[in-house]
């Protein structure tokens, strides 16, 4: 790797601190995996200094709080997997967390440093838009919380002004319990990129489908939500060709590229078929006493 | 920058500059060469060595990372009494051909048996997933980790210790 300087931050206020302090030229490290496989390939100058918040312990923990269930930014993919309060609540979130990567790679990524990477084809984002995940940045003027959605630009691209950092992720209290089910097509079981993610979530009332969310990851720039597919289901007796159909219309609404892994065509086709199975998994998912309300 | 981490029990220390990864820290600082520069990018698992009980990948994390915290390496896993349970069954089954991968495949293995004492096949194997060996075909490895955490479990004792040339 190219020479860096270095500096370590002792919790999230420090890190902001040594952000304001560096600005343009800081990177964070969080668990290293992207960012130090990054600086070793690329063709661009590394940064004037690498800001280590991995000792940030203020930044780390899965909690329930008032306001649902609290991430750490830094929670490794491992911790996630292993997390009795999120097998409880939100279980779909360790499914996703599981595929990500290898057991080294979970044992040092986190869910921050995962969702800043901003790459479409991330595991972590497809289950937390689906939860309307909420997203905590801190910054020199304090700190404010917005919708994961709004987190993500464009590839590689977050909407964080320099200087801010993620500190943790909501899932709000509301969208605890809620059947969630995540779906991901690679070319290998173990190791590998999405070909295409999908996650999917909904209540049931009366045996129709309420509030249901899809989100689907690499096919679009972002990790994106699948309104068309979502306002379909909304209001209608839940059924498996419901569910086939929202895949359809889902898969319309994506908008893949062809490359050397797959041609667009492929992964409109998985967006299809992965939306039905998140759609049927999240139903699997649902407690005796959410079906009953729903028949 | 100073960093000093306790490798295989002994606290050691080196200065080196920031962009050191552990991998580079340990290999050309520490001269412990067991744990492999394979891709140097986190997907072949030949520098995998354990850091405060985790399986990790040594070519991914900075020296400076694991600074003042527990490493251990494939030098590190025998004792005078022998080899540790899993390089001995790996070393009589032949789970090994070339053996590049070795240090990283033992070292993944004894952090999953730490945890889990008895693993499934299908646990075992997840384990393995980051952990390429192009010789194998993992069966070998995956049977001998098997044997190995029978041994762990029923032997607490040390493997007597083998037989000097």
């Amino acid at each position: 790797m190219k020479p860096f300087g270095y500096v370590a931050a002792k919790d999230s206020e420090h890190a902001v601190a040594l952000l304001a302090e560096y600005g343009q030229g800081a990177k964070v490290l969080a668990g290293g995996t992207d960012l130090l496989a990054d600086m070793k390939f690329t063709p661009h100058p590394p940064p004037e200094v690498v800001v280590d918040i991995s000792r940030a312990a203020d930044l780390k923990g899965i909690a329930l709080t008032d306001a649902g269930l609290r991430i750490g930014a830094l929670t490794t993919h491992s911790e996630i997997v292993h997390s009795a309060v999120v097998h409880q609540v939100a279980p779909a979130l360790a499914d996703a967390a599981v595929v990500i990567g290898a057991v080294q790679t979970r044992n040092l990524g986190t869910i921050g440093g995962n969702l800043m990477t901003c790459v479409p084809s991330m595991d972590s984002g497809p289950t937390l838009l689906a939860f309307e995940a909420l997203v905590t940045i801190a910054g020199p003027s304090g700190r404010r919380t917005i919708p994961l959605s709004d987190l993500f630009v464009a590839p590689r691209k977050t909407s964080l002004a320099v200087g801010e950092l993620l500190v943790e992720v909501i899932v709000p209290k509301a969208n605890l319990y809620k059947p969630t089910a995540f779906q991901k097509f690679g070319l290998r079981k173990g190791q590998a990129l999405a070909l295409v993610n999908a996650a999917a979530s909904f209540w049931t009332s009366e045996g129709l489908f309420s509030e249901p969310r899809i989100a689907l990851g690499a096919v679009a720039p972002t990790v994106i939500r699948a309104p068309k597919a979502e306002a379909y289901l909304s209001g209608r007796p839940v059924s498996e060709e419901a569910m086939a159909e929202a895949g359809r219309i889902a898969a319309t609404e994506a908008k893949p590229i062809t490359d050397f892994r797959a041609s667009a065509d492929y992964r409109r086709d998985l967006v299809a078929v992965l939306v039905k199975r998140a759609l049927a998994g999240a139903w699997d998912r649902a407690t005796p006493n959410q079906k009953e309300l729903a028949s | 920058m100073n960093v000093t981490l306790t490798v295989n029990g002994e606290i050691r220390s080196a200065s080196v500059p920031p962009e050191t990864t552990l991998l580079v820290f340990l290999r050309e600082h520490l001269l412990l060469t067991g744990a492999k520069t394979g891709c140097d990018i986190g997907d072949c698992g030949a520098c995998t060595v354990i850091v405060d009980g985790k399986a990790v990948n040594a070519c991914l994390m900075l020296a400076a990372q694991a600074d003042g915290r527990a490493v251990t390496t494939i030098e590190g896993l025998a004792t005078r009494e022998g080899l540790h349970p899993l390089q001995k069954v790996f070393e009589e089954t032949g789970a090994l051909q070339c053996g590049f991968c070795g240090p990283g495949v033992i070292l993944t293995s004894k952090a999953l048996l730490d945890e889990n004492p008895d693993p499934t096949t299908e646990e075992i194997r997840t384990a393995l997933a980051g952990n390429l060996c192009r010789c194998t075909g993992y069966v070998k490895m995956i049977d001998g980790i098997h044997e190995a955490a029978k041994m762990m479990q029923s032997a607490t004792p040390a493997l007597p210790a083998p037989e000097q040339r």
